[in-house]
C-alpha cells in the first residue's frame, strides 16, 4: 500500500503577501463569478428544480431508440435527459409551465399520463411548485446565513482575539464561495442537497483551521514547528474526508442518486478549497498575528 | 477484571451502547408494531428493525397547503356559529356554507374562515361588513383547529381506503403551514385522487315547484345526517347499479324531515319516480341527486316500494337507503368521503411538492446506498492505513468510526425514524467527521515521541479534545437551521449529522482514547 506522507512546506521562503495572494485572488474571482451570475441571471447560482419549480420523471429504459421515443411521448421538450446506466433508467426534467394544464390540473400528472400512454414504466417522479420553490430559496439562504453567523460567534467566543478568529471566518467564507462559483462555471444546479453540503462545509472546514490556530496559539514550540504539526494532522483529516466524499459522489452519480451527488461534489470542491485556505490564507494571517510588533 | 472495566469505563460504555444498538436493530422483540389498518406495512424488512422512508421503500409523498383566509377577533356576540356562517356565505358570490366556518374560543378570539379559492381578501372583508360583523384583521391561512381537523379527515380517508402505514402531519416552513402526507407503496395519482377532493357529499332534490319550474332543493341530507355507511357494492342481478347502502339518523327528526321532503317534492309519489335528468332535465319526474363538492355525480328516482313506505311514514322507523352511482369507483369514493368526512378546506396540491418512488426503484436505492456506504468505509480505511501503517492505531480507528454509524442505526431503529437517502448521506458525513476527529486524537497523543505515562497521555488527550469539542459545536450550530426549518428532505440529514456528532463527542471518541492509552502506555 502506498505510504501517505504529508509534505512539509517551508513557509520561511514566502512572505505573508505571497502566501495570501493566491487564495485572495481566487476568492476575488469567485466573488466576481457569483456577482456576475447575479447580475445576468438574477440569482447567484444556477437554481435547480427544487428552487424554481418543475417536474422530474424517472422512467425505465424503453429500449431501442430511447431519445426518439422520449421525444415522441411528451408534448413538451424535457429540459434535460440523463441516462442512468446502473439501473437502466432515464431521468427527465421539465420546467414548470411547459405543459398546458387545463382547469388547474397538475403538470406532473399530465406528464405521467403521457409517459404511461407511451408505455414507459415510471420509477420515480417529483414536482415542486414555483411558489414553494421561491419559499425554499428564502429559507435556504436564511439557513446558510444563520449557520455562518452562529459559527462566527462561536469562533470569536472560543479564541477571544480578533485576528485568529477573522482568519478562521475568512477561510470558511472562501470555502463556501469557491464551490459555489465552480458549480456555476461547471453548470451544476443548486439543489437542496447543495445547501446541506454548504452547511456541512461550514462545520467541516472550521476543523482544520481550529486545529491550526490551537496548535500555534495554545501549544508549545515555535510557529513553524506548530504549523507543521497541525498540518500533518489537518491534511490527513481533510484528505480522508475528500476521499470518502469523492467516492460517494462518483458512486451516487452512477446510481443516479442526486441528493448524494450534490452533497458529495460540493464537499469535495469545498474541502479542496479548504486545504488552500487553511494552509495559505489562515497560516499567513496567523504568522502576521504572532509576529506583530516584530520587525520583519 | 472489574478494576479493568472501571479504568476503561469509556470503552465499556461504548461496548454497552453498541450491544444495545445491535439489539435494537436486529432483535425481533424490538420489531415495530404493525400499523393500524391490518396488513403489515411495507416500510420495514424482516432482517432488521429499520424502517425505510419513501426513497428506499417506494411510495408517495405530498406536501400541500390548505387554501383559506381567516378573519380574527370577529364580533359575533352570542349568535350561533351556524347562523353567522350562513350570513357570511350569503354575502359572498357563489359560496356555500361549507366554504365558511366559524369558531369560538380560538387563540385569536372568534374567527371566521373562508376556504373558497375564488374569494379575494377584499371580497371577504366586504362580506363581513355587509353581514354586519366587525373584525380585527384578515390573514392568509387557517386556524390550528381547522388544520387539526384536516389532518384527521385525511388520515380517515387514507385509512378508509385501506392504505396501511400512511402518515399525515403538519409542517411549517416558517411562512405557512403544509399538510405532509406520506403513503408507502402507492402511486402518486392514486393518492392525489384520494385527497384532492374535499369530499363534501350531500343529497339534493331536483323537482318542479308549484309554478311548474324545475328547481333544486339543496342539502336535504348532508354528511352529518348519516348514521351508518356500508361498504360500496358491485352491481348484482337484483340491483343493476353500483351503490352504497346507508342509514339515516333518527334523532332530531332527521329521518322524518327527509321523509317529508321526499314526499312533498314528489320523489316518493304514488308508484315511485323515474329520473330522466341526464337525458331530459326539463321533462322528468322529481329526482334525488348525489352531489360531491358541488358537482352532481348521479341522479336517481325511487322505486314504488320505497315510495310507499315513505308515504305511509313507516320508512322513518327504520330509515335505510341506497345511494346509487354510475361506477363502482365512484361508490367507493362516496363511501370513503362519507365515513372520513369532508376536508374543511381544499388542498392546493399545485402549490406544494409531490414525489413518488416506485417500490422497485426504492429497492434499487437501498442496494445502491448500501454499496456507497461500504465503498466510503473502504476508502476511509484505505487512507487511514496508508497514513498510519500501524494496524493497532488504524484498525481501532476504523472500528470506532464504524461503530458511530452502528449506534446511529440503533437510534433510527429505536425512534422508528424512516431511513431516507438524505439520512444515509448523513451517515457517510458522520463517518467522515468521525475519522477526522480520531486522527486529531491519534496525532495529538502520539506527537513528540513516546507516551510513557498516563499523565502525559491524559494531558495530550485533553488538548486534542478541546479542538474536537469546538469543531463539534460548529457543526451542530451549522446544521441546526436545517434541523429546525422544514426544508423538505434535509431534516433527516441534519438531525442525524447532529446526533452523530454528539455520539462521537460523548461516546466513541473518548473510547478511542481509552484504546490508544492501552496500546501506548502499557508497553
Amino acid at each position: 500500500m502506498a505510504q501517505l506522507s504529508v509534505p512539509t512546506v517551508d513557509y520561511t521562503q514566502y512572505s505573508n503577501r505571497q502566501l495570501v495572494a493566491v487564495p485572495l485572488a481566487l476568492l476575488a474571482v469567485a466573488l466576481l463569478v457569483i456577482g456576475g451570475w447575479y447580475l445576468f441571471t438574477g440569482a447567484p447560482a444556477n437554481l435547480g428544480l427544487e428552487f424554481v419549480g418543475g417536474s422530474e420523471l424517472r422512467i425505465e429504459d424503453p429500449g431501442g431508440n430511447a431519445a426518439q421515443q422520449i421525444d415522441a411521448a411528451f408534448t413538451a421538450e424535457p429540459d434535460s435527459v440523463r441516462q442512468i446506466a446502473a439501473d437502466d433508467t432515464y431521468i427527465l426534467t421539465f420546467s414548470e409551465g411547459v405543459v398546458d394544464t387545463p382547469d388547474g390540473g397538475n403538470q406532473l400528472s399530465i406528464l405521467e399520463q403521457q409517459a404511461e400512454a407511451a408505455g414507459f414504466s415510471i420509477q420515480a417522479s417529483s414536482s415542486v411548485s414555483p411558489s414553494f420553490g421561491a419559499n425554499t430559496q428564502t429559507i435556504a439562504l436564511g439557513g446558510v446565513l444563520v449557520a455562518f453567523l452562529g459559527m462566527s460567534v462561536l469562533v470569536f467566543v472560543m479564541f477571544r482575539s480578533i485576528a485568529p478568529s477573522i482568519a478562521v471566518i475568512a477561510s470558511a467564507f472562501s470555502d463556501v464561495m469557491l464551490p459555489l462559483a465552480i458549480m456555476n462555471l461547471l453548470g451544476i444546479n443548486l439543489s437542496l442537497g447543495t445547501v446541506a453540503a454548504l452547511l456541512m462545509l461550514i462545520g467541516y472546514s472550521v476543523d482544520s483551521d481550529i486545529l491550526l490556530n490551537n496548535s500555534v496559539l495554545r501549544e508549545s514550540g515555535d510557529f513553524y514547528e506548530s504549523t507543521s504539526r497541525a498540518m500533518r494532522t489537518g491534511v490527513t483529516m481533510t484528505l480522508t474526508s475528500i476521499a470518502a466524499m469523492a467516492v460517494m459522489t462518483i458512486a451516487a452519480y452512477l446510481f443516479g442518486i442526486q441528493i448524494m451527488t450534490a452533497i458529495g461534489i460540493v464537499l469535495v470542491v469545498g474541502l479542496l478549497a479548504d486545504l488552500m485556505n487553511t494552509y495559505l490564507l489562515n497560516v499567513s494571517l496567523l504568522r502576521w498575528y504572532v509576529n506583530r510588533g516584530v520587525k520583519a | 477484571m472489574i478494576e479493568k472495566l472501571k479504568s476503561n469505563w469509556r470503552l465499556t460504555l461504548l461496548a454497552v451502547i453498541l450491544l444495545v444498538s445491535l439489539f435494537v436493530v436486529f432483535s425481533p422483540t424490538m420489531a415495530p408494531q404493525t400499523n393500524v389498518g391490518g396488513e403489515n406495512a411495507t416500510t420495514g424488512d424482516r432482517l432488521t428493525n429499520l424502517q425505510y422512508g419513501l426513497d428506499l421503500a417506494g411510495g408517495t409523498r405530498i406536501r400541500a397547503p390548505l387554501i383559506g383566509m381567516t378573519a380574527e377577533n370577529v364580533d359575533i356576540g352570542n349568535e350561533s356559529t351556524t347562523n353567522v356562517a350562513a350570513a357570511v356565505a350569503n354575502e359572498l358570490p357563489d359560496s356555500d356554507t361549507t366554504d365558511v366556518s366559524v369558531r369560538r374560543g380560538t387563540l385569536n378570539g372568534p374567527t371566521v374562515e373562508v376556504v373558497d379559492p375564488d374569494v379575494s381578501e377584499s371580497q371577504f372583508g366586504d362580506a363581513l361588513d355587509a353581514a354586519g360583523y366587525s373584525y380585527e384583521s384578515i390573514r392568509d391561512g387557517l386556524t390550528q383547529e381547522t388544520r387539526d381537523e384536516a389532518i384527521n379527515v385525511i388520515e380517515g380517508k387514507v385509512n378508509q381506503a385501506g392504505l396501511s402505514g400512511a402518515s399525515v402531519q403538519q409542517v411549517t416552513d416558517g411562512t405557512g403551514f403544509f399538510m405532509l402526507i406520506e403513503v408507502p407503496g402507492q402511486d402518486r395519482s392514486n393518492v392525489i385522487d384520494l385527497i384532492e377532493q374535499r369530499g363534501n357529499v350531500r343529497i339534493d332534490i331536483y323537482h318542479q315547484n308549484d309554478a311548474g319550474e324545475y328547481v333544486t332543493e339543496r342539502a336535504v341530507l348532508t354528511q352529518n345526517d348519516f348514521a351508518s355507511i356500508s361498504n360500496a357494492r358491485q352491481p348484482s342481478s337484483q340491483n343493476p347499479n353500483p351503490r352504497v347502502p346507508v342509514s339515516i339518523r333518527q334523532d332530531e327528526g332527521i329521518a322524518e324531515e327527509f321523509q317529508s321532503a321526499v314526499v312533498e317534492t314528489g320523489v316518493a309519489q304514488q308508484g315511485g319516480a323515474t329520473c330522466r335528468y341526464e337525458e331530459n332535465p326539463q321533462n322528468t319526474d322529481p329526482c334525488l341527486q348525489l352531489v360531491v363538492d358541488g358537482e352532481v355525480i348521479n341522479s336517481f328516482g325511487m322505486n314504488s316500494d320505497l315510495a310507499n313506505s315513505m308515504r305511509s311514514g313507516e320508512w322513518a322507523q327504520s330509515p335505510s337507503f341506497v345511494l346509487t352511482t354510475t361506477s363502482f369507483e365512484e361508490a367507493q369514493e362516496i363511501a370513503i368521503n362519507l365515513r372520513a368526512g369532508a376536508l374543511p378546506a381544499p388542498l392546493a396540491i399545485d402549490q406544494g411538492t409531490t414525489s413518488f418512488v416506485s417500490p422497485t426503484q426504492g429497492e434499487n436505492f437501498r442496494t445502491d446506498s448500501l454499496i456507497i456506504g461500504l465503498l466510503a468505509i473502504l476508502t476511509v480505511s484505505g487512507v487511514v492505513f496508508a497514513r498510519y501503517r500501524e494496524p493497532q492505531v488504524a484498525l481501532p480507528m476504523i472500528l470506532t468510526a464504524f461503530s458511530e454509524v452502528l449506534i446511529l442505526l440503533g437510534f433510527a431503529a429505536y425512534l422508528g425514524y424512516p431511513l431516507d437517502l438524505s439520512v444515509i448521506a448523513s451517515f457517510i458525513a458522520v463517518l467522515g467527521t468521525g475519522v477526522d476527529d480520531l486522527v486529531i486524537i491519534a496525532d495529538g497523543v502520539m506527537a513528540e515521541g513516546d507516551v510513557s505515562s498516563r499523565r502525559v497521555f491524559s494531558s495530550r488527550f485533553k488538548k486534542a479534545f478541546w479542538v474536537i469539542g469546538v469543531a463539534a459545536a460548529t457543526t451542530i450550530i451549522a446544521m441546526s437551521p436545517l434541523a429546525v426549518l422544514s426544508l423538505g428532505d434535509l431534516r433527516g440529514f441534519a438531525i442525524f449529522t447532529i446526533l452523530g456528532v454528539l455520539v462521537g463527542v460523548f461516546v466513541t471518541r473518548p473510547a478511542y482514547g481509552d484504546i490508544l492509552r492501552n496500546l501506548l502506555t502499557e508497553r
